[in-house]
């Protein structure tokens, strides 16, 4: 073959892509169109006021990187409640089994994905920064 | 046995077993929801239905069928797994399906049940129960919505408790569980109906919420409250005890616990903890470090027999028998004595000398085996719950014919065809006598009793005790006296059963004599069903016994060693776990005795009114936090290993004794199972045993028995003064020692010491249920809140010794009965 057909191809290409839109994004001035399936931060759904979670454990107990911490307690009401509701975000795989696991609608994954911090102890989301606001 | 084949499987089973247990022994497994092995065959489930070849294929419950030669049983042929999947269907119809929120979500059987049968949708549509759900309950949570009616609660409650606070009430489709009058649950708490409800309905409060089943590790162990001997497994999560788990098959009980062991168990993780050792500077205890603490100590114990020492029976055979070789060759004392020792001469000193045995020449499986049981004092309930329920267990499915001598009536007197002859409070010996005396004069001894040392010169000794005369002086009839003679004598076997501890201070080795002595004349000893038991109060005193940690050799016992304090005699106290100042007799005497010791220390969990006074206070385990063995009151050797890890700043026990030997220049086997070995090599009846060989079950350690008659000294008989009540003292049933006051569960039912006194006397004094009286006698006066009873005789009080907070002692000086007055 002729050496010099290759190099005419590929120049082509580059050539077609100076007259493309670019793909790079000029993040963070651009941002990203997020997927309604993308697996991002956590959050507690919140109905009547509450969150819905009722503590049942099944998403620790699934949870393949044991991120998540439950306690439960029992409010005024005599209802289960999650006292405390953590997901060490530094552990957490954003496998999305918490979510089919949980049989009250109660935790979801959002399209938040900048969840970068400074301390160590900010990668904890405590249940007051999970909830839906 | 029988033949039978079950789903193509040639199976064998005994005579006696239903189609269900021969099923489950030859491991073939049948559904069930109403079923425990410990209650009687009920059938209310359905669950269980199999065909039988020659019942022309009809389903027939498993439970209750009787496996029968020849049967062919099918066990899940399809029509058996639709009609079971039906009954699944139905049940869930009224069940709320509120599994998330329901705790016993993961050892649910209805929920394991519904998986196994994939039951994903339902036929039928119906409303939900709306029964209103008891939080009230600080023990027990009654959510009646998921009952599924098994009646296994209320079963329980009746068969083995015998307490029958439970019940179905209304009828039909409005069949519920509830209490008499659909009122508050209100008994004894022993929380069996928890452990047996296959559902949510009932529920431990105090572990609400706390943790999943399956979260949990679960660790089999030792109950560390009376000397039953109980097993037990520990939830534990997060180096956290949380609760006690149900194991049907764990123990001679069969996992059947009492209220102490079941819900008692929160002192383990509690905040009040000790973790630092403390020295006291100034008169103020100040934080400290081991080293510093262990010096101290060290330095103080090398003073020979000026020394002392006070361990509870809670510690390990193991600790025992380090802290013995500490005092005896590096301190060289021999002033020690385990918690109250003296309160345990019964077996110390009378079965020494009457059996040739420092133990029980009986064990608590005896029971069932026996045709009568003699019970003295009723409490043998309230210091022994599990043995109670094997007493009642006999008693009802069993025919044994049960007489309880006692000063007050108790639950036991409430069993079917029990007999109960009151007496008056300090004369059992007496009374013992006399049934002696009509056992000889009567003729109704054994052929070999005559030749047994020491019979003549009893016969002579026992001339004064006829029955008139002893009837005269103790409240019950000489034609009862006689009458229990002739019983016990007919009777093929009897046991004769008495509970012994800090506060029963009448029950001494004259009283475990008398009670030997009517075994031995009647030759009821040493033979399945016989012999004469003595309930030993805390979960290792036979253990203390068989280590010989106890006082002899010319050593002082525990009262003594006190008094020593007091004289000056004695320097420097040790005292591992106990606190005399609520066990032991005459708060005023110990208190000044403590004070007075020059150098206290004392290892604790808790930092303990005794605790306080010391000098130097170290942090200890728990038996959750240690290894070791412990010997049950029959003498069962049980190695329990730690549930949780202990706290780095706090040591075992056997840390700290083996720290002193070496710091008193001695040698020590490294770790507890190396010392059992020498335990086993030198304990009569413990050879053979190892951790490791008891690693899977407990073994009971023989006791051989030489007999022979012993006469027993009978008190003259206690007479109350003119105007005054007479006050006895014992356990709570819901309290085992002083440690129990840690424990929520005990407290929550039982939060404050209290004075049991009869109709008669409440109508007499003006007083009701509830109200706080003073109660005097000669060595001080108490302010304890009124429990009227129908079970006490009139002129009759009782006190429990378990309370810090109005500690009995400070009215009560040892004596077996006190004079007291009750006012408002």
């Amino acid at each position: 073959m002729n050496p010099i057909t290759p190099i005419i191809n590929g120049m082509k290409i580059t050539l077609k892509h100076m007259f493309m839109k670019p793909v790079t994004l000029q993040y963070p001035t651009e941002r990203p169109k997020v997927a309604k399936r993308f697996r991002g931060l956590h959050a507690l759904n919140v109905s009547h006021d509450k969150a819905k979670c009722v503590a049942c454990y099944l998403c620790p107990t699934v949870c393949p990187a044991k991120c998540i911490t439950v306690e439960a307690a029992e409010d005024a009401n005599h209802d289960k409640y999650a006292s405390v509701y953590e997901i060490d975000m530094l552990r957490c795989i954003f496998c999305g089994y918490c979510v089919e696991a949980c049989p009250v609608d109660a935790v979801k994954m959002t399209e938040e994905f900048e969840l970068a911090n400074y301390n160590r102890k900010d990668f904890i989301y405590s249940k007051e920064r999970l909830l839906v606001k | 046995m029988v033949n039978l084949t079950i789903d193509d499987k040639q199976v064998t089973a005994p005579k006696s077993a239903t189609i269900y247990e021969a099923a489950k022994m030859n491991g073939i497994k049948i559904p069930i929801l109403c079923h425990d092995k410990k209650l009687k065959p009920f059938g209310a489930c359905r669950m269980c239905l199999v065909e039988v070849e020659q019942m022309k294929g009809r389903q027939i419950p498993a439970c209750t069928t009787p496996a029968t030669e020849g049967m062919i049983i099918r066990t899940s042929t399809p029509d058996i797994v639709k009609a079971r999947k039906m009954v699944l269907e139905l049940l869930l119809l009224n069940h709320p399906l509120d599994c998330p929120v329901c705790d016993k979500s993961g050892d649910c059987d209805l929920q394991n049940l519904t998986y196994e049968y994939q039951v994903n949708s339902n036929r039928f549509t119906d409303e939900k129960f709306n029964h209103e759900i008891d939080y009230n309950n600080p023990l027990i949570e009654r959510d009646m919505n998921r009952c599924v009616l098994c009646g296994k609660c209320a079963r329980i409650c009746d068969e083995i408790v015998s307490y029958g606070a439970l019940t179905f009430i209304d009828r039909g489709i409005e069949t519920k569980i509830g209490c008499e009058f659909d009122d508050g649950l209100n008994c004894e708490f022993c929380g069996s109906c928890i452990a047996v409800c296959p559902v949510g309905s009932l529920l431990a409060r105090p572990f609400k919420h706390k943790a999943r089943f399956w979260a949990m590790t679960k660790h089999p162990t030792v109950c560390g409250y009376c000397g039953t001997g109980c097993n037990l497994t520990l939830g534990v999560k997060d180096n956290k005890v949380l609760t006690t788990i149900y194991d049907e098959d764990q123990g001679f009980h069969k996992g059947q616990l009492c209220v102490r062991g079941r819900f008692g168990y929160q002192f383990i993780n509690s905040t009040e903890r000790l973790t630092t050792p403390l020295i006291k500077k100034n008169g103020r205890l100040i934080e400290a470090t081991w080293d510093e603490a262990l010096e101290l100590v060290a330095a103080r114990l090398s003073g020979g027999a000026a020394v002392a020492a006070l361990a509870t029976p809670r510690l390990t055979n193991e600790e025992l028998t380090l802290f013995k070789k500490l005092l005896v060759e590096n301190v060289g004392t021999n002033n020690f004595d385990h918690a109250a020792g003296y309160a345990h001469t019964a077996i110390t000193e009378g079965f020494a000398r009457s059996f040739g045995a420092k133990a029980s020449s009986a064990s608590i499986l005896d029971i069932q085996k026996s045709d009568m049981l003699l019970v003295i004092k009723t409490d043998a309930y309230e210091t022994h719950p599990v043995v109670g329920f094997e007493i009642n267990m006999g008693v009802k499915n069993k025919g044994i014919k049960l007489t309880i001598l006692s000063d007050k009536r108790g639950k036991l007197s409430k069993l079917p065809d029990a007999t109960t002859l009151v007496h008056r409070p300090g004369s059992e010996v007496a009374i013992l006598n006399a049934i002696a005396k009509t056992l000889i004069d009567d003729n109704l001894v054994a052929g070999s009793a005559a030749t047994i040392a020491g019979y003549a010169e009893l016969e002579k000794a026992l001339a004064a005790f006829t029955a008139d005369v002893v009837a005269a002086q103790c409240g019950i009839s000489a034609a009862d006296i006689k009458k229990l003679a002739s019983e016990y004598a007919a009777a093929e076997k009897a046991l004769i059963v008495f509970p012994v501890g800090q506060a029963y201070s009448g029950h001494t080795a004259e009283l475990a004599t008398a009670l030997a002595n009517l075994a031995i004349l009647t030759g009821k000893y040493d033979k399945e069903g016989c012999g004469v038991l003595c309930l030993s109060e805390k979960n290792n005193s036979q253990g203390a016994i068989d280590m010989g940690f106890f006082a002899q050799d010319g050593g002082l016992n525990g009262v003594e060693i006190l008094d020593a304090c007091a004289k000056g005699t004695v320097k420097s106290l040790f005292i591992a776990g106990e606190n005399p100042l609520t066990s032991y007799p005459n708060h005023t005497k110990v208190k000044a005795a403590l004070e007075a010791v020059e150098f206290l220390v004392v290892s604790e969990l808790f930092l303990t009114e005794t605790a306080a006074m010391a000098d130097v206070v170290l942090p200890v385990c728990s038996f959750a936090e240690k290894d070791g063995t412990f010997t049950s009151t029959d003498r069962r050797v049980q190695y329990f290993k730690s549930a949780i890890r202990k706290n780095v700043q706090i040591k075992s026990d056997y840390e700290i004794f083996s720290n002193l030997v070496t710091r008193l220049g001695g040698t020590v086997a490294p770790t507890p199972a190396l010392l059992f070995t020498e335990i086993a090599a030198n304990t009569p009846g413990y050879q053979g045993l190892s951790h490791v060989s008891l690693r899977k079950e407990g073994a009971f350690a023989a006791v051989a028995t030489t007999p022979k008659f012993v006469i027993p000294q009978a008190d003259a008989p206690f007479t109350v003064e003119v105007g005054k009540l007479a006050l006895v003292t014992g356990s709570a049933l819901y309290h085992n020692g002083t440690l129990s006051q840690y424990g929520e569960g005990p407290m929550h039912v039982c939060p404050e010491n209290y004075i049991e006194l009869s109709r008669t006397d409440a109508s007499l004094y003006k007083i009701s249920e509830g109200d706080v009286v003073t109660v005097s006698s000669a060595s001080g006066s108490l302010q304890l809140k009124a429990k009227v009873t129908p079970r006490m005789p009139a002129g009759v009080v009782f006190s429990p010794y378990h309370f810090t907070a109005a500690p009995i002692n400070t009215i009560w000086n040892g004596s077996p009965v006190t004079s007291v007055t009750v006012s408002k």
